[in-house]
């Protein structure tokens, strides 16, 4: 949503993909000059329409489920949609660039994913990949297809994406999860947090930056990977300590309740990112770690007081 | 107790080249062997058709079932059905060239009929192991030799769908503990390898020219580099690597390197021809992006699983050819090599 918006602003005429009439609702209501069309990323025939019928100069895939821990559950799944989505798009968007002779940009989100229990910190564009998660291994599978196209000579470049947030994450996600919890306990409407592994390091970035960091990529005359991340990691346990100061909550260590069931089959534990070259276009994370938590547990609370 | 119930094995892609010798040698072993094949309107079976019985006569031990890979509860039902205490996922769509033409098709089969297998046998419970069929074209680019810790670079839709299932098969492993192993096969060729495939395809035309049938044969790229082995030994490594205490990942390759043009000069030179005077170039081979060199360093695989390659590829090649002309002295008549241990 947020891209739409930076899109729209540039005056781009907007085609957004939805994978029911739901979405599609929800974006002609949120974005009534865009235009929403029903389609499923797993369903060819009408990718390839849908593509052959926009036309697009410009395609950015940020479609599918982003959750990890579903893509345990549902692994054939991830593995379609993450995996084998990208492919129907790459597919389409290099037939139609045949055709009209003229060339389609494709920017494919990645994920620090698909370094999994690499040992490398930070990771950059080089650093061997070694997804530890169904999510990582189908997001390997189209970050590796991206790079084959390329090869062929389609411009298509992937933005490695580190954590990022926002008060529009849903709450399936930790930080997200985190906020909620914390302003609910300062407002006196509950009292713990039930957490899984609260030592794994992550890199957390703020949503808007990383928007503007797909925009930068995609509008370089150059394609190729580009890591987007803030080059600074937290554990989760530093982002439960800030959120709880944040909200005024003292002793928080007394409200946390680790939860082993929460923890994952297998969970890379250092993801951090060396956003160099992306720094090499102009790019800059304009909000830091601790301006991320205030962000998040701020809206939760503005949002609890109407 | 003399009697014990036979091992029971799954092979999927039981009808390529890989899948008929590991159906021989699974049978020669005493297993009962459950091969899935698809249906189609053509029969293709030719390389199992000698060693398939009629299921009427008393105990058979080859059953084949239809089954696809793109189907999941297919799968979980005959997985279900058979119990089998090992299953070696061969199938694949295995054609590099090809897979730049069909790359969603090739990323569900090569891909996602992995994580079918895995979860169906993991949502079954089934106390089996996997054993997955990975192979050299996931490290593409990557520089040689290559062996177990050399990173991944692949260079085409095949590579790619290796490639994942190469990581899904390491995640179900690591993560739930299921015994379930990748072999990194090298190139391995045999007179049963499909035609289209660079080695085969000049071992049938040297056979067609030897005897006067055919003038030319159009190449592509002679300078890629491959490490040929022949494919009866490589089944082999993939049978050892279930009978292993512990799962892992292992590279099974020769570790010598030849071009596509010393494979026609050993070809033609068998049959006493000069390769020169018959080889032309068509562009149309070349793929849109090449793999240069590919060369297995396979000393895991000897130093713990005792495998060792005993034919390589001059010998391979002679192999090739002979069966070739045998085949083409048959006429119509399906020619079926045996295995050869020299």
């Amino acid at each position: 949503m947020y891209l739409v918006d930076r899109l729209l602003e540039a005056g781009d005429e907007v085609h957004g993909m939805c994978h029911s009439e739901h979405g599609a609702t929800l974006l002609r209501a949120r974005h009534p000059r865009a235009v929403a069309h029903v389609a499923d990323l797993g369903d060819s025939p009408a990718i390839r329409a849908l593509v052959d019928e926009v036309e697009p100069t410009r395609l950015f895939n940020l479609a599918g489920n982003t959750s990890v821990a579903r893509s345990w559950e549902f692994p054939a799944e991830a593995a379609d949609i993450l995996g084998v989505g990208p492919i129907r798009l790459l597919e389409a968007s290099w037939k139609l660039s045949q055709r009209t002779n003229r060339p389609v940009r494709m920017l494919q989100a990645s994920s620090a994913e698909i370094f999994g229990d690499t040992t490398e910190a930070p990771q950059t564009e080089e650093t061997v990949r070694l997804p530890v998660t169904p999510y990582g291994a189908a997001k390997e599978f189209a970050h590796e297809m991206a790079g084959v196209y390329r090869k062929r000579g389609m411009y298509v470049s992937t933005a490695i994406l580190y954590n990022h947030e926002s008060p529009r994450r849903p709450e399936t996600f930790v930080a997200r999860k985190i906020a909620v919890a914390v302003a609910r306990i300062a407002a006196g409407l509950q009292e713990t947090i039930t957490l899984g592994n609260i030592e794994v390091h992550r890199d957390w970035g703020y949503a808007p930056d990383y928007v503007d960091a797909m925009i930068r990529i995609i509008s370089h005359p150059m394609s190729g990977d580009f890591i987007v991340a803030t080059g600074v990691s937290h554990t989760v346990r530093e982002f439960v300590a800030e959120a709880f100061d944040v909200a005024g909550v003292s002793h928080w260590e007394d409200r946390v309740i680790i939860d082993p069931a929460l923890y994952r089959p297998a969970d890379p534990q250092t993801l951090v990112g060396d956003p160099s070259r992306l720094r090499s276009l102009g790019w800059e994370p304009s909000v830091s770690f601790r301006q991320l938590v205030r962000i998040m547990v701020t809206s939760e609370l503005d949002r609890l007081r109407g | 107790m003399t009697e014990t119930t036979p091992r029971k094995a799954i092979i999927t892609g039981i009808t390529g080249q890989d899948g008929s010798y590991l159906a021989e040698l699974l049978l020669g072993k005493g297993y009962e062997v459950h091969g899935l094949i698809r249906r189609s309107s053509t029969f293709n079976t030719d390389r199992i058709d000698h060693i398939y019985q009629d299921p009427h006569v008393p105990h058979p031990r080859l059953f084949l079932h239809y089954s696809d890979l793109t189907d999941g509860s297919r799968l979980v039902t005959l997985l279900n059905e058979i119990q089998p205490h090992e299953v070696y996922n061969l199938a694949a769509q295995s054609h590099v060239r090809v897979s730049f033409d069909e790359p969603e098709y090739t990323g569900d089969v090569t891909g996602l009929g992995t994580i079918r297998l895995l979860e169906a046998i993991r949502a079954l419970g089934l106390d089996t192991r996997f054993y997955q069929a990975s192979s050299s074209e996931m490290f593409g680019a990557t520089p040689p030799p290559q062996d177990e810790n050399t990173p991944f670079y692949p260079r085409s839709p095949y590579g790619v769908a290796k490639l994942y299932s190469y990581w899904i098969t390491r995640n179900y492993r690591e993560a739930y503990g299921i015994f379930a192993s990748n072999g990194v096969l090298f190139n391995h060729e045999s007179p049963r390898r499909g035609d289209t495939f660079v080695t085969r395809k000049i071992t049938r035309a040297v056979a067609r020219i030897a005897a006067g049938q055919q003038t030319e044969l159009f190449m592509g790229n002679l300078d890629s580099v491959r490490d040929w082995g022949y494919a009866p030994e490589y089944v082999e490594a993939m049978w050892l690597m279930l009978q292993h205490d512990t799962p892992g990942d292992f590279v099974v390759a020769t570790n010598t390197a030849f071009t596509v043009k010393d494979f026609l000069q050993l070809s033609f030179e068998h049959a006493g021809l000069e390769w020169e005077k018959y080889v032309r170039f068509d562009e149309r081979y070349l793929r849109p992006t090449e793999v240069d060199s590919l060369i297995g360093d396979a000393s895991k695989a000897r130093d713990v699983l005792g495998w060792t390659p005993t034919i390589l590829t001059p010998r391979l090649a002679q192999i090739m050819v002979d069966a070739d002309i045998k085949a083409l002295e048959l006429g119509g008549i399906r020619y079926v090599d045996s295995v050869q241990t020299q």
